[in-house]
């Protein structure tokens, strides 16, 4: 877990009601990590983003994801309904959402792979293209934006030394806007992979940067 | 408790527990009360429970504040066809964060709800459709969610009292449109999340052509609080026509900006002096957004008078909405704030309807041009013409959402345009 | 289903309960514009272009999807209702490239008619216009995206009744196009040619008709597609006495508003010059041009006294007034066995969402009206062979149509008289003492025989070349001269004489066949079943 300090003030360990510290908050005993199998069916379609290891041509369902997958399907009355959850796993595995994937995940669930593109394609968080390992989401709309968030933004843009959309040269981050992330409270919001970074002023971008690149084999 | 802020004006009934992330083990629920207001729902029976709840005046929390015990009430209570309860957990209005803390701190309440809810309206199986970014949010409640089914409180047979519950966790991808009732049921069934055309209503053709009824995180939150207590216990606070307490979302120009909870009908500028904290830095209070970016903007003399209830705010001119309240300040540049909220639109819109697909696009061209001091006020008329052509002609409201702000904009914030306009000069900073 | 009134425009309709709006007003001659509504698809009501005003519904009412109530008042053009479609349709113009003068569709564009009746006369849109360029769908499609009016009848059509899903609506929002899996394309799908039908702008066209016509230049006639035994009604769009191209025609009881590939573009053959064009006799090795009047007197004398009987090769691409004539003739000259050659496809294409339609197996217009004219079907499935009987022939040989491509040059060399009516010269032409031009169905007037024994009218589009006649007036005017009766001049009369001698057409005309066909009495099983 990271060790990036969370600035809301207030925050439950800070005020010392709760002998809790931010890792304890976020991690294992009060989140829970989801196993690759699944765990129980009603929850199985919840999944980190992407695998740190993402491989592009990693087969699909086999192994525990495979189990993950049948867990799925049986939560819905037909195969298209898992449509969804199954583009998100497949994304997991392989980092985007490429043709090849979109036909097999057609395959699998009997849709034509047209429907799967359509599908796809609507929705913001399925990659059509490869992204760095770390893929920093900023929030830039109204109440982020009261609070500075376009020079976050800027501020993300000059410490990756990428453009937006754009992956940076060693391929670790990919920076792109975003709408609202339903953290308006604590202005400006900054999704990377999965986890939220909440409160984030230009002066804390180099900071989570330098974090980020420490981490080897990536924690989510 | 103290999360982020705490203010002793509010009433925290659903937000009791913000801030203790020991409320989230089950054990800890059920010692504080948790569940039994499950139990009570099965003891009172299934239309016992809608009267409740009618009882109550609950409206919608997530912005349209339609009564949900009527909602319930449209239900078949014969089913000859399975019947679905789906939970709307898919926050995208921006200036709303109240579902997400919800989820993340109180997911028990949330299940439990869900549970009432679909006895209520004799549903076998609920989906919780979250929002796809809401990662940790997701597990946590995956988690309670396994919990729960494996201490007996959802799946076969609950507590022994022959009821069969399934909930699903079903997570989304990131669109803004699946927040509306038809567009959640697509996504859910596997499609581009587009909205639907009504007639046929949920009640009758919902999810998977089943009958569906479409609820609040919130909404369902506050269901366990009044099926123990009652609800004429939960008019106690409020207004006659907006009864019961609200997560106000406030965010922007004010020193602790946070959920508060508090009776509806709380004056809007106690809101942002007193429980908030006043305005950031001391400054001069220019406008209010005060239901998300969907609903016309307050100016600053609009908003002295205003009571934060679904009356109050329409008559000061705006709708409540999801009660987020977006403060800002003197300094605010409103042009590009606007701005930014049709751009907002028009990344989201389903593009089905033409209005709203081609007129979205269009105003944030035409807006981003005025930003850039090229504009003309032709164009103002030619905004203003857009949006009467935007509202009232789509299948579902996000045209007119998008024209709301625009609008109010250009009535309340005239020479904020114009000095762009005749003068390339920007009024605000921000 | 009870009926409901309501009002209209001031005017009182009476529907079944159910109807919707739309088709109200339709019965009153009113159209309401209406991009995304088709009669033969799903309704999502998502174009907002039928909007139309009710009395007492707080916003404009989509007209395709709401239902007509007892005593509603609806106003399909009042003041607001005007205003919100042509507000609607100014959109539709902000991103449009309005290049009418290089479109295809121009002249039989909805977006062109609608926005000069309704629309706004300029446009107030100053900004650049979104791009999205042209694409190849495969198959016989193109499509510019920049037209597209996004009314998804195309993604519609693929998925509702052609039942395989090649096109989908990519991205969403202003940036949303529709496109197929990548370079997958159409390729495969058998009734794609549909969606430019169906596609109510020029983003949809179809590459053979690629600047090929302006619309305003096409004369339409209404005709029966020849090219398999399903009959599918079409309209021949005709320029310069050459057939354009192909579209379907409504008929729900046939083809609903389809028709295939196959068919479609299946109608070059009809344009095929070098056509006979004056009737031939040989003498020897001499073949003389001569007058109708002179060829027929001259065949009448030489039919006289041969001995032996006729025997007789039809085509199912002759209608059926030409095959009963043939008939007559094969009778009043001493009777004769008449076959006729078809090909047959390996399979049968349905369209799974209107299963009555398919293509059939049989490759020809009119099998089914040769067979209740008592000929029977010989050959492969190539559409060759089984002529060996006709070609031992010592008698009379009369060909009708049948090219006898497959046939060497001595076919019924030893024949006493070989008589060729048909529209090309080849090998049946060569191997015959009086050739006779006659018309291909686009040139006459007449009918055929679908598969399930449906008549159907058909009309000429075309002008015929030189002094080809209909085959059943030639014919006619043949066993007029040898039985010294009078030969029917019209097309109607001739199908009068078809149903009084051929029990299996008794009690049908002209009249009761209309524009949409009806069926015989007979149940003769298809031959080769």
């Amino acid at each position: 877990m990271s060790d990036v300090p969370f600035k809301n003030p207030g925050w439950a360990g800070n005020t010392g009601e709760f002998d809790l510290t931010e890792d304890q908050v976020r991690g294992d005993e009060f989140v829970g990590s989801r196993p690759g199998g699944g765990g129980h069916p009603s929850g199985s379609a919840t999944y980190p983003y992407m695998l740190p290891d993402k491989d592009p041509t990693a087969p699909l369902f086999e192994g525990a994801f495979k189990e993950r997958f049948e867990k799925i399907l049986t939560r819905y009355p037909n195969k298209q309904a898992a449509l969804l959850p199954t583009l998100g796993l497949a994304q997991e595995v392989r980092g985007h959402v490429s043709a090849q994937t979109m036909d097999r995940v057609a395959e699998v669930l009997g849709l034509s792979p047209a429907y799967v593109r359509g599908v796809t394609t609507f929705y913001t968080m399925y990659n059509k293209r490869p992204v760095g390992r770390f893929l920093v989401q900023v929030c830039t709309n109204v109440s982020c934006n009261l609070c500075g968030a376009d020079d976050v933004m800027e501020a993300f843009l000059r410490y990756t030394d990428t453009e937006v959309g754009e992956t940076s040269e060693d391929g670790y981050f990919t920076v792109i806007e975003a709408e609202c992330l339903a953290a308006c409270g604590f202005p400006t919001c900054v999704q990377i992979n999965s986890r939220y970074y909440e409160n984030v002023t230009p002066a804390d971008v180099p900071k989570i940067i330098e974090h980020l690149k420490a981490e080897t084999t990536g924690g989510e | 408790m103290a999360y982020p802020y705490v203010s002793d004006r509010e009433v925290r009934v659903l937000s009791k527990y913000f801030g203790d992330p020991t409320h989230r083990r089950v054990g800890t629920y059920v010692e504080r009360g948790g569940y039994q207001a499950l139990k009570k729902a099965f003891e009172m029976g299934q239309d016992a429970v809608i009267d409740e709840v009618k009882t109550s005046g609950l409206r919608g929390r997530g912005g349209a504040g339609f009564p949900a015990g009527v909602k319930w009430s449209f239900m078949p209570k014969q089913p000859t066809k399975p019947h679905y309860l789906l939970c709307n957990a898919d926050e995208s209005e921006p200036g709303t964060f109240k579902d997400r803390e919800l989820m993340r701190w109180d997911p028990h309440q949330l299940i439990e709800g869900v549970l009432i809810a679909a006895y209520a309206i004799r549903a076998k199986h609920a989906y919780i459709y979250c929002r796809g970014e809401f990662f940790e949010t997701t597990q946590i409640l995956a988690k309670a969610l396994e919990d729960a089914y494996e201490k007996g409180y959802v799946g076969k047979d609950i507590m022994g009292s022959g009821n069969d519950i399934d909930i699903t966790v079903h997570v989304g991808a990131g669109a803004y449109i699946c927040g509306e009732e038809t567009g959640l049921m697509n996504s859910l069934e596997g499609r581009r999340g587009q909205p639907r055309v009504k007639p046929p209503f949920p009640a009758a053709v919902g999810a998977f052509g089943m009958p569906s009824t479409v609820n609040n995180v919130e909404t369902l939150s506050a269901v366990p609080h009044i099926v123990t207590h009652g609800g004429q216990w939960y008019r106690q606070w409020g207004t006659e026509k907006s009864p019961g307490t609200k997560l106000f979302c406030v965010s922007g120009h004010v020193n602790k900006p946070g959920n508060y909870e508090l009776p509806l009908g709380f004056p809007l500028m106690e809101l942002i002096n007193d429980v908030c904290g006043g305005m950031k830095d001391g400054k001069a209070l220019k406008a209010v957004i005060p239901g998300g970016s969907s609903v016309p903007i307050l100016n600053a003399e609009e908003c002295q008078n205003c009571d934060m209830d679904y009356e109050g705010v329409q008559a000061a001119g705006s709708m409540l909405g999801c009660a987020s309240v977006i403060v800002m300040d003197e300094d605010t540049d409103i042009v590009k704030q606007v701005r930014r909220m049709v751009q907002f639109y028009a990344h989201e819109s389903c593009g089905q309807c033409t209005p709203c697909r081609e007129g979205t696009g269009w105003m944030t061209k035409v807006l981003r041009r005025i930003e850039e001091g090229r504009g003309t006020e032709e164009d103002l008329d030619t905004l203003l013409e857009m949006s009467r052509q935007m509202t009232g002609t789509t299948i579902c409201v996000l045209s007119d959402s998008a024209a709301a702000p625009v609008v109010s904009s250009i009535q309340k914030f005239k020479d904020e345009y114009l000095a762009l306009i005749r003068r390339g000069e920007r009024v605000g900073v921000a | 289903m009870s009926d409901i009134t309501l009002t209209i425009d001031g005017q009182e309709v009476s529907v079944p309960k159910g109807t919707t709006l739309l088709r109200a007003a339709e019965q009153i001659g009113k159209d309401v514009p209406h991009y995304c509504y088709h009669d033969g698809l799903s309704s999502p009501a998502m174009c907002r272009l039928c909007l139309v005003e009710v009395q007492g519904a707080p916003k404009p009412m989509p007209a395709c999807v709401t239902q007509a109530m007892d005593g509603q008042v609806v106003e399909t053009e009042s003041p607001l209702a005007l205003d919100m479609r042509r507000g609607v349709l100014e959109f539709y113009l902000v991103n449009h490239p309005l290049d009418c003068p290089i479109c295809d569709m121009s002249g039989e564009c909805n977006l062109q008619d609608y926005v000069h009746a309704e629309g706004r006369d300029h446009g107030r849109s100053r900004e650049p216009k979104r791009v999205f360029g042209r694409d190849d769908f495969g198959a016989d499609v193109l499509f510019y995206g920049d037209r597209c009016v996004m009314c998804t009848r195309c993604v519609r059509f693929m998925s509702e009744v052609e039942r395989d899903q090649r096109l989908t609506v990519v991205e969403r929002g202003n940036r949303s196009v529709i496109d197929t899996f990548f370079d997958r394309g159409l390729e495969g799908t058998h009734f794609s040619g549909n969606i430019v039908d169906l596609c109510p702008v020029g983003a949809l066209v179809s590459k053979d008709f690629l600047y090929k016509a302006r619309a305003w230049d096409l004369d339409h006639t209404h005709s029966i597609c020849p090219s398999c035994s399903q009959g599918c009604n079409i309209d021949l769009h005709t320029r310069d006495n050459l057939v354009q191209r192909l579209k379907p025609r409504e008929n729900l009881e046939v083809n609903a508003f389809w028709m295939c590939d196959y068919g479609r573009l299946n109608y070059e053959w009809i344009n095929h010059g070098d056509r006979l064009e004056a009737p031939l006799v040989r003498h020897g090795d001499a073949v003389k041009a001569m007058g109708w009047k002179d060829a027929l007197s001259s065949l009448v004398a030489r039919l006289g006294g041969v001995e032996g009987g006729v025997r007789a090769v039809a085509s199912p691409l002759a209608c059926n007034e030409d095959l009963a004539a043939l008939k007559a003739l094969v009778e009043n000259l001493g009777g004769g066995d008449i076959v006729y050659r078809m090909p047959r496809a390996e399979d049968e294409i349905v369209l799974k969402g209107f299963p009555t339609m398919a293509r059939r197996r049989d490759l020809a217009p009119n099998g089914r009206g040769a067979d209740l004219l008592g000929m029977k079907r010989v050959g492969g499935d190539d559409g060759s062979g089984g002529l060996e009987d006709v070609s031992d022939h010592r008698g009379v040989v009369v060909v009708l149509g049948d090219a006898l491509a497959d046939q060497d040059a001595d076919f019924a060399s030893g024949a006493a008289v070989r008589v060729y009516l048909g529209t090309h010269s080849g090998p049946a032409a060569a191997a015959a003492d009086f050739v006779l031009p006659v018309t291909t169905f686009a040139e006459q007037e007449g009918t055929f025989t679908n598969h399930e024994g449906r008549v159907q009218r058909f009309w000429p589009a075309l002008a015929a070349p030189g002094m080809a006649r209909p085959a059943w007036l030639v014919l006619g005017a043949l066993v007029a001269e040898g039985t010294g009766g009078e030969t029917p001049r019209r097309a109607d009369e001739a199908f009068e004489r078809l149903v009084a001698t051929n029990g299996a057409f008794a009690g049908l005309t002209y009249d009761d066949i209309g524009t949409r066909g009806a069926l015989v009495n007979d149940t003769v099983p298809l031959s080769g079943d």
